[in-house]
């Protein structure tokens, strides 16, 4: 049952130093796509409307090619499908199409203007773990820069949330609103062929393509929660001694070399938000009042603890980091880098701010979302907060569902700036999808789902949900030459009493 | 070394009670991660033969577990079945243009790590199809009941064992190696120094006897670097501690003298003076008064150094002290806390009256003084062959200047300069407040 060369449960003579073969190189190739600009160029003047206008003004033409395509000829009965090009253009009784941005009024969903009127706004409003109610007071609207109209039919509840852009087919009834008969949206963008940046960059230097080898794999793992508490710490421990090859016989060992990085998809730390929530705010004031900085407040050992973790896996192993919507970030989509200064130790692995704004080996600390090229492949992360918000928006979905339609709406946070903290972009949204991944995978979500969708332009995308660490002790295993997907489950056997 | 691990583990385990960790051992007595854990194997094979129950074990199992046991076997993670994972409870979003062709159901690998008591562990190798590699993880002297206490000792050789260098670990403890790892030379090493700080500390508290053998010699270089990083980083503070510590207790010298002389005027408004006295002499006092960017009054400070290096000594100090009565009469009803700076002028203006004007009528209401003086003034005039003539002319000026709102007494401002020379003067003249006034 045991393998020979796995039972390390012998005597002497004791086995020679044999060293397990050196990891591969990790060929990564950041994009910066999320980085927001630094300092007194962040502003944050302007008007979230624009980025509703951006967005349908960037997906307008992919839209309509795909409704032109499939409707062009449709006809209902003898009437012909016409398209309009305003939504306050449509006339009664007329079959058309028609393209827009949705728009959800929920009866539980947070109203910035609520919260004004209440001068409630002292700290982050409640949050739900849905937005529907049980009246079902939902509404959805389709707007566009002329207006807004309203659109029923069946089969738009639940398949569609604020912020997607898509194209509605229908006739506007008596009462005003448009009975929707089929929807269509931009479905995936182009995706861009494998080692496709890399080789483009080297011919652009006149350089010959390097002879790649087989390709190792790439770990994820997400939501540590590091509290800086002694429970959890055997379980990181373990993590650890599996990264670097030190748990397990050989055969374990040789297996662990193969993994080339691991990315770690957000909430690293378990209370660090800037903006604490409700409880954590009402707990903090249940004691008594301080004047200014109350040193006792602040615990420094979560952070210690990661970057304890993190300088121990080093060593051996690159690092991608994103934060999550637990770290000491901002809060705001696109989440930025956590700051190197949080890490004094695992900092001596990064290059210096001042120098580049990626470490291609050792520690990267990242955006979230963040994309880039790993192995040669496009991929897309998130720390998962953009599905946590959309699956308040829908019941009874599958996370991989959501994350597929992300990817078709070409939107990754589509329920930004509505429901969920948005950076307001001007002139550009990075959280639109323009080049397809190969592979998109969120953090913190509650199991591991895998799943590998195609487009029409033989698009194939690998959607992997990584669970948090915290709950599930699993470490999931992406092989980055087949594409397929393999979990390390840890496990501390409770003792029996 | 072949009985060393002998001896660390048995001092450890039975002397001190603790518990050892592979990992423990391997930084301990130096060797590959995989000859410790054959090590603590023997050691707990010979001793549990000895006597049985000696030592306690726990053990790790790598390997795939039988799939039906997933949600029984593993706490934490029984929610993982992997029946459920391709289950949808709605339809799927519709409207996509095709229906993706449904991927088949694939059984994911799924290797297992787990962490086991010797009391568990044949149970839990029953749920394993195939076990990987198997190997002990910690040895104790007992039972072990919060399997979390292990993680102390990987805390212990965080905090012991951080003087090697990372990079360097593979070779001798057989990690992963990662020949494209760099690692940049903190230019910042508070941390390194802080962690060396407790290792030594907990080193002393926990365990004296496996520590000393093999941390000493391990990579002197980045000790050594580490070190001259902090001495040179906290060199600075110290010494710019020192200095304010010579800076502040240099002040209280020099007002003890003055009280000794002045003893009614010290108890009058001890603060106001040795700034009193030190202006009028000396030189770097001049730079003081610039800074504070009062342009008039330093011309007449100069005028008046010059005039005052001319008197004799007897004369100045009768003066001074003259001044100094003066100004404490002027200025006492007004503004009781006056900022060191008014007051270095103050006491100036009389002397002053020849070269650059006269003053006349000075008021002060309010924190402001107004007035007239008679001021001489340049000015161009064309003549009448056409000549720019530049003529001298006596003016009579009003002006007024605000007297700052009372400051903190000692405002301690743009200390290097002003202040250390300040200081210098005041040592120069420690023997008594009168030889201080005869300098220059």
């Amino acid at each position: 049952m045991v393998s020979p060369d796995g039972n390390l449960l012998k005597g002497e003579p004791f086995p020679d130093d044999a060293y397990i073969p050196s990891r591969e190189a990790s060929a990564y190739n950041p994009l910066h796509t999320f980085e927001l600009p630094k300092g007194s160029d962040k502003h944050y003047k302007q008007q979230f409307a624009d980025m509703y206008f951006l967005r349908l003004s960037q997906l307008k033409e992919a839209v309509r090619q795909r409704a032109e395509q499939e409707w062009g000829d449709f006809k209902l009965g003898k009437e012909k499908a016409v398209k309009v090009d305003r939504v306050l253009d449509v006339r009664q009784g007329e079959l058309c199409w028609v393209i827009g941005t949705v728009y959800m009024e929920m009866a539980l969903k947070p109203n910035i203007l609520d919260d004004i009127s209440k001068e409630h706004w002292i700290f982050a409003p409640p949050t739900r773990d849905t937005y529907i109610s049980s009246e079902g007071q939902t509404e959805m609207m389709l707007e566009d820069e002329s207006g807004r109209l309203r659109i029923t039919g069946g089969h738009l509840e639940g398949n569609y949330v604020t912020g997607c852009v898509l194209a509605a087919l229908g006739t506007e009834q008596a009462d005003g609103s448009f009975e929707v008969i089929a929807t269509q949206h931009a479905d995936l963008p182009r995706q861009p062929q494998r080692w496709e940046r890399d080789d483009s960059s080297l011919a652009a230097t006149k350089k010959t393509k390097p002879k790649r080898g087989r390709s190792g794999k790439m770990a994820v793992v997400s939501g540590l929660d590091i509290t800086g508490t002694q429970d959890d710490d055997i379980n990181l421990d373990l993590l650890v001694e599996y990264l670097t090859g030190e748990v397990g016989a050989d055969t374990t060992q040789k297996q662990t070399s193969a993994i080339t990085r691991l990315v770690i998809a957000g909430d690293s730390l378990a209370h660090a938000s800037p903006i604490p929530s409700r409880e954590e705010f009402a707990a903090k004031n249940r004691g008594k009042k301080h004047y200014g900085y109350d040193a006792s407040a602040y615990n420094s050992s979560p952070p210690e603890r990661l970057d304890e973790f993190l300088s121990e896996i080093l060593p051996s192993l690159p690092i991608t980091l994103l934060p999550g919507p637990s770290d000491p970030a901002n809060v705001a989509l696109p989440q930025q880098p956590l700051h190197p200064a949080m890490f004094p130790k695992s900092r001596q692995y990064a290059k210096p701010p001042v120098e580049s704004n990626e470490s291609l080996e050792g520690l990267d600390s990242v955006t979230n979302p963040w994309e880039g090229d790993i192995e040669g492949w496009r991929v897309l992360g998130t720390g998962g907060q953009t599905i946590s918000d959309l699956l308040k928006y829908i019941d009874n979905v599958n996370i991989l569902d959501v994350m597929e339609m992300m990817l078709r709406w070409r939107c990754i946070a589509p329920t930004a700036p509505d429901t969920l903290w948005c950076y307001p972009f001007q002139d550009d949204d990075p959280l639109i999808v323009k080049d397809c991944p190969h592979i998109y995978f969120a953090g913190n979500q509650p199991k591991v789902e895998t799943r590998v969708i195609s487009g029409v332009a033989d698009q194939e995308v690998l959607l992997v949900a990584v669970p948090r660490f915290s709950t599930s002790k699993t470490l999931v295993l992406i092989d980055m030459e087949t594409r397929q997907v393999d979990t390390v489950d840890l496990t501390i056997v409770t003792p029996r009493k | 070394m072949a009985d060393k691990y002998k001896e660390y583990l048995a001092t450890r385990i039975f002397t001190e009670n603790q518990v050892v960790t592979y990992r423990l051992l391997s930084r301990a007595v130096g060797v590959n991660v995989n000859t410790a854990k054959c090590m603590l194997f023997e050691f707990y094979d010979k001793q549990n033969a000895k006597k049985p129950n000696a030592v306690h074990a726990t053990f790790i199992l790598v390997g795939q577990k039988k799939s039906f046991e997933h949600t029984n076997g593993s706490n934490g993670s029984g929610h993982r079945k992997d029946e459920d994972i391709r289950m949808r409870s709605s339809p799927p979003l519709s409207s996509m243009p095709e229906p993706d062709a449904e991927p088949e159901e694939e059984i994911r690998p799924t290797k297992s790590i787990v962490l086991v008591r010797e009391e568990e562990l044949e149970d839990t190798k029953a749920k394993f199809d195939k076990i990987e590699s198997q190997h002990i993880y910690s040895l104790q002297p007992g039972p072990i009941e919060n399997l979390n206490l292990l993680s102390a000792c990987n805390h212990e050789i965080a905090t012991s064992y951080s003087t090697d260098d990372p990079l360097e670990r593979w070779k001798k403890y057989g990690s992963i190696h990662n020949p494209f790892i760099k690692k940049r030379t903190a230019k910042h090493a508070p941390v390194a120094t802080s962690i060396a700080a407790k290792a030594t500390t907990t080193a002393v508290k926990s365990d004296v006897l496996g520590l000393g053998r093999n941390t000493s010699k391990d990579t002197p270089v980045r000790k050594g670097t580490s070190e001259g990083n902090t001495s040179g980083r906290s060199t600075p503070q110290p010494a710019a501690a020192a200095s304010t510590t010579k800076k502040t207790g240099a002040k209280p010298a020099l007002q003890k003298q003055s009280s000794d002389i002045f003893k009614s005027f010290a108890k009058a408004k001890p603060k106001a003076k040795e700034p009193a006295p030190a202006p009028v002499e000396d030189e770097p006092m001049q730079g003081m008064s610039e800074d504070e960017g009062e342009d008039e009054e330093k011309i007449e400070i100069d005028h008046e150094k010059e005039a005052a290096a001319r008197k004799v000594r007897a004369e100045r100090e009768e003066a001074l002290r003259k001044m100094m009565e003066e100004s404490e009469d002027d200025e006492m009803p007004d503004a009781p806390i006056e900022e060191p700076e008014a007051m270095e002028t103050q006491p100036e203006e009389p002397v002053d009256e020849t070269p650059a004007g006269t003053e006349a009528a000075v008021t002060t209401e309010g924190g402001r003084r107004r007035g007239r003086r008679r001021v001489l003034k340049k000015k161009k005039v064309k003549d009448d062959d056409g000549y720019l003539v530049t003529k001298e002319e006596a003016v009579w000026e009003s002006f007024s200047e605000d007297e700052p709102a009372p400051k903190k007494p000692k405002p301690a401002p743009k200390p290097s300069t002003a202040k250390g020379k300040n200081v210098k003067v005041g040592k120069g003249g420690q023997g008594s407040i009168a030889s201080f006034f005869k300098k220059a």
